[in-house]
């Protein structure tokens, strides 16, 4: 199972809505996924059990260190963008998690 | 028999928010068609949110109410703090200790339910109305929802059912014409079809039209400039929050003097007695106020969530064409540099208000929030900064931070809250919707209500 973390500013709003997107992606697209959303100041004790970070580049930069992919654009509730980025992460770092 | 039935079910089931919540977070599930175990996990951890979200409120309003006190008993002066959760929980609070435990909440949950449908309402006669965005803000319409409430319970004294509705109207109009106003220049900011819907609308909206007089957006576009990195660290909610409750409790302490922090440190609730150290006493209330703020957050996240996931499936399904109105920091990657500037006169704004209220004596002090701050600010800052340039969005913002501290002590004169919303709409628009409501109470001779 692939653990994904939404990011955005306060952990409220957009990664609210990336998740959602995200969930509905990875269902359509048979990923198996664990998806949560946070902060990027709460990020710290979230990535350390990360696969994959989705986020804009703006926060991207501000994330603490870690051995989690880190995919981003700039539109987080564009859905369409989403799921271009999701798809080819996934497919890059974790091929084996596409059934 | 069955007055116990209608306890139960009107008290005990539909007016305890953690049951309701998980009820609303069910039926989205199912409606969405979920797996019914899916659905449970769902409104099980909607619950759980309900509870977290209430512990640390409630430590919160707690804790930051002793320092208030301590500042009352040496000057005299009413303080309140600026932060969105805590004002609508302050109020619950209010309702609850005159409706009973728990009512402010589900009042507040039904406003937020039928303030949605009205909002789809709206755009479904959109011929009419001309408003087109849905509002699906969802942290930020649980706290204006709940706001409402408790303002037309306050003022007009009302039961369940007119409060319920008049505080829906009016919530509803504000988030669809607000919105709607917002479609244009949000999309000439992202390109992309969604608007904002947040708690700056209105001055967002001013900003949209006053910059282009104030500045040039081709000459001083701030997102082609180079701003030091080093200012990036204040864009983190927690580190900002620490550091906005650390210089306030320092002025407050510093303030109040040795015989009011004597008694903080060993006021019931706190019982930091041990702490003799005033400056290790200092970072320790600045670091629980933060902890207290973690907790309520994240218990916020834990519904939120959920509830949005309903609401979109809901309007996407019932309306197709309607504009999805969404946070405002949807488009901070758009402008990141605008964030910063917007933060950085915004808090200038802030400061010359505070200082503002000192020197004129004024009866009521505030202590700023990072939420009201930063998000209002950097959104109004986008605008600006797209519309006249970084010069437009200097002068705005810095005139921003200065009505929210204005409006925000206005507005918590007339509340009597020890925290008021305080983001920019809180302060002008809301501030005016708070007079009416509180003439019309006066004008029918309806006493306070709490």
């Amino acid at each position: 199972m692939l653990n994904i973390l939404c990011v955005c500013g306060n952990g409220m709003g957009t990664s609210t809505i990336l998740k959602i997107s995200v969930k509905k992606i990875c269902d359509e697209h048979n990923i198996d996924a664990a998806v949560e959303s946070c902060s990027f100041g709460e990020a710290l004790s979230f990535i350390t059990t990360t696969d994959l970070v989705l986020t804009s580049p703006e926060w991207a930069g501000m994330l603490p260190p870690s051995s989690a992919v880190i995919a981003e654009t700039k539109n987080l509730i564009d859905t369409a963008a989403v799921t271009e980025t999701l798809l080819s992460a996934v497919k890059e770092h974790f091929p084996n998690e596409i059934k | 028999m069955l007055n116990s039935i209608l306890d139960l079910l009107l008290k005990q089931i539909f007016g305890q928010p953690f049951l309701l919540m998980a009820i609303i977070v069910f039926i989205g599930y199912i409606a969405m068609k979920q797996k019914v175990s899916k659905a449970i996990a769902g409104a099980a951890k909607a619950s759980i949110g309900i509870i977290v979200m209430g512990m640390g409120s409630g430590a919160l309003i707690a804790n930051f109410g002793k320092l208030l006190t301590a500042l009352q008993n040496a000057t005299g002066i009413q303080g309140a703090g600026l932060n969105t959760y805590p004002t609508m929980t302050a109020g619950y609070e209010k309702m609850d200790a005159i409706l009973g435990e728990g009512t402010g909440a589900a009042w507040g949950i039904y406003t937020l339910l039928v303030a949605f449908i009205l909002n789809l309402v709206f755009v479904a006669l959109r011929k009419f109305t001309r408003i087109r965005a849905v509002y699906l803000t969802g942290n930020a319409m649980i706290v204006q929802a709940g706001i409402s409430t408790y303002i037309v319970w306050r003022f007009l004294g009302l039961g369940m059912l007119p409060t319920v509705l008049i505080a829906a109207v009016v919530t509803a109009l504000y988030w669809g014409i607000c919105s709607t106003l917002l479609i244009e220049p949000t999309k000439k900011i992202t390109g992309a079809d969604f608007t904002v819907a947040h708690q700056q609308m209105v001055v967002d909206y001013i900003a949209y039209k006053v910059a282009p007089k104030i500045g040039n957006p081709e000459k001083d576009d701030i997102e082609k400039k180079k701003l030091p990195e080093s200012l990036n660290f204040l864009q983190d909610n927690i580190i900002a929050t620490a550091l906005v409750m650390f210089v306030s409790t320092a002025i407050i302490m510093l303030v109040v003097g040795k015989d009011q922090i004597d008694w903080l440190r060993s006021a019931e609730g706190l019982n930091q007695g041990g702490l003799t150290n005033n400056v290790v006493f200092l970072v320790w209330i600045s670091i629980t106020l933060t902890a207290n703020i973690v907790v309520l957050l994240s218990g916020v996240r834990m519904f939120v969530g959920e509830l949005m996931m309903s609401f979109k499936g809901i309007s996407e399904k019932l309306l197709p064409g309607a504009v999805a109105g969404v946070d405002c920091a949807a488009i901070f990657a758009f402008a990141p540099k605008s964030v910063v500037l917007g933060l950085l006169f915004g808090a200038l704004g802030q400061i010359i208000g505070l200082v503002g209220l000192l020197v004129f004596k004024s009866p009521i002090f505030l202590v700023p929030g990072f939420i009201p701050l930063f998000f209002d600010n950097a959104t109004i800052a986008i605008f600006a900064n797209k519309f006249g340039g970084w010069k437009a969005a200097a002068v705005i913002c810095t005139a921003n931070g200065l009505v929210q501290i204005l409006g925000s002590a206005l507005a918590v004169k007339m509340m009597e809250l020890t925290w008021w919303q305080g983001s920019a709409d809180y302060a002008t628009i809301w501030v005016a919707i708070i007079a009416i409501f509180k003439g019309i109470g006066s004008l029918l001779g309806i006493p306070i209500a709490g």
